[in-house]
């Protein structure tokens, strides 16, 4: 009984120790990366299991009509129209499946207020494929974001 | 034995709150996913980064922002209201049939188009595209009764009627991060085939532009280039002109791909986009099937110079996410609907007559009609 109670409290730990260990394959997409457009720079963090993009950067930061920083206005969902752009996650929910690429995900486009199936293929260190799709891979578009580093 | 049991509930105590800690902190970071924003943060310390591999290159986008989505699925019909259509003296090498005339009660037909990206990268886009239009004529004659003619071009427009199946492709390259070059291709099978029977590929039609551009802002591009073009209806080497811009607010715009299409957009919202403008269609035509009109085409080498100016209005809008319907109509001008003889299999290249002033073949005359035209299509990301 006792082995079997060390045996569970130790998987239980692992399972712990294994969710939060920072060193693991999935976690070389962490870092701040940038669209081919240049608009913007979208941080990419862990939360439990999964990675998820947000914006921490724009080029034009602010509303050209307003002047006051950018929301979310395309956002078909008019509750979340003031929501704004920088610390918005567009990228959610994406889970590393080996072999360098991260799946299951969606990419949010601030420009037209459309979500998109989306995967993520790292073809080196710097440089990731992402694509955005609409139900099937074909109907898609991919885009190639460069992996950003402070400046020295 | 209770007591040797102590240990082993505090150790299971321990582990069983070890892992409470770490599943509410990963359910509260669960949560903190489902919020859109977290604008708390002090982002200033993004703004002096770089590219962490110094021999990155910026390349220019193929869209501007603002630019209506492109249709990657789009099935379409299209509606020309009633005009009359003369058509004139043809003479084969066994007969002559003298110009008869019909009312068109209306000519329509199925627009289907696919495109599909091949390869979409920074430095390289590729797409491949196919379509089918085809343009069916009711026709009576001008007093209203049943057509009747001995007329073949009559005889097969009313029984055939006019088809194209194409494919084409389009490379954009940028060059850098302002520059660009944009090709696009296509090889078309036209004329009054039917669908189960094509024509010999011997008839395809070849197209193409080339346009070097710059894309001074995210809400300009513009270009220049030049096209092998039929949309006067037969061969042309013409100019053409590139003009995509939006205004600061993102509420105006231009589409221009001068001469073949030129709009204005307004953007109600993105989901939401007005077009007032112009577009130019046309194709040759082979005149091939004998079905209506035996032994009195084929072996003529004829082929219809199409060309047609389309004035009008467009709303297209999102029905549901990435399903658009394009709504439009206009005024269709007729520029040219002639016939055309091959001379030893080649298109007489007139160049808007500085090279040849042969004469047609046939020289028709159509009303000019209103028309309309709905598609419902998948837009691309």
């Amino acid at each position: 009984m006792k082995k079997l109670t060390l045996f569970l409290m130790g998987l239980a730990l692992s399972i712990q120790a294994y969710a939060l260990m920072p060193g693991e394959d999935g976690d070389r997409l962490l870092g701040v990366w940038e669209p081919s457009n240049g608009r913007a720079r979208v941080k990419v963090e862990k939360i439990g299991t999964k990675y998820y993009g947000k914006i921490v950067w724009l080029k034009e930061p602010n509303d050209p009509k307003s002047g006051l920083p950018k929301t979310d206005k395309n956002n078909p969902d008019a509750n979340l129209q003031n929501v704004p752009l920088k610390g918005y996650r567009m990228l959610k929910d994406f889970v590393y499946q080996g072999n360098n690429q991260w799946t299951e995900g969606t990419i949010y486009d601030p420009l037209n207020g459309s979500t998109y199936s989306c995967t993520i293929k790292m073809t080196d260190p710097n440089t990731l494929d992402i694509r955005g799709y609409i139900g099937v891979s074909a109907f898609g578009r991919t885009d190639i974001w460069k992996r950003l580093a402070v400046k020295k | 034995m209770l007591k040797r049991f102590y240990p082993c509930w505090n150790s299971i105590i321990l582990g069983l709150g070890c892992w409470a800690v770490g599943y509410i902190a990963q359910a509260q970071n669960t949560d903190s996913t489902k919020q859109e924003s977290t604008s708390d943060e002090d982002f200033s310390m993004y703004d002096n980064v770089g590219f962490a591999d110094e021999g990155a290159r910026r390349y220019c986008s193929p869209k501007i922002e603002g630019l209506s989505p492109a249709k990657l699925i789009s099935l379409g019909y299209d509606f020309q209201a009633g005009y009359g259509l003369g058509v004139d003296t043809f003479t084969n090498h066994t007969n002559t049939w003298e110009p008869d005339s019909a009312r068109v009660l209306n000519s329509r037909g199925l627009r289907l188009g696919f495109n599909i990206p091949v390869i979409s990268r920074t430095n390289l886009v590729w797409q491949m595209g196919a379509n089918y239009w085809e343009q069916r004529y009711f026709m009576e004659n001008p007093y209203g009764s049943a057509l009747q003619t001995e007329h073949p071009l009559l005889q097969t427009l009313s029984e055939n009627g006019l088809r194209t199946f194409g494919v084409s492709t389009t490379l954009f390259k940028p060059l850098d991060d302002k520059r660009f070059l944009l090709f696009q291709g296509s090889a078309d099978l036209n004329g009054d085939f039917s669908t189960l029977e094509l024509m010999p590929l011997k008839y395809l039609k070849y197209s193409a532009a080339l346009v070097y551009g710059l894309r001074p802002h995210e809400k300009k591009q513009w270009g220049l280039g030049l096209a092998r073009t039929y949309r006067v209806g037969e061969l042309n080497y013409i100019p053409v002109f590139l003009f995509n811009w939006t205004d600061p607010a993102n509420k105006w715009g231009t589409e221009i791909l001068f001469p073949a299409r030129a709009h204005v957009r307004y953007t109600i919202n993105p989901r939401n986009m007005l077009f007032g403008g112009f577009e130019l269609e046309g194709q040759s035509y082979r005149l091939w099937n004998t079905n209506s009109t035996p032994d009195k085409f084929r072996e003529e080498d004829l082929e219809i110079r199409r060309g047609e100016i389309r004035l009008r209005a467009m709303y297209e809008f999102s029905l549901k996410d990435f399903v658009w319907l394009s709504v439009q109509a206009g005024y269709r001008i007729n520029y040219r609907y002639e016939v055309d003889r091959l001379v030893g299999g080649q298109e007489i290249y007139r160049a808007f007559g500085l090279l040849s002033d042969e004469p047609y073949v046939m020289e028709n005359r159509l009303g000019n009609p209103l028309y309309f035209n709905i598609s419902l299509n998948l837009v691309s990301p």
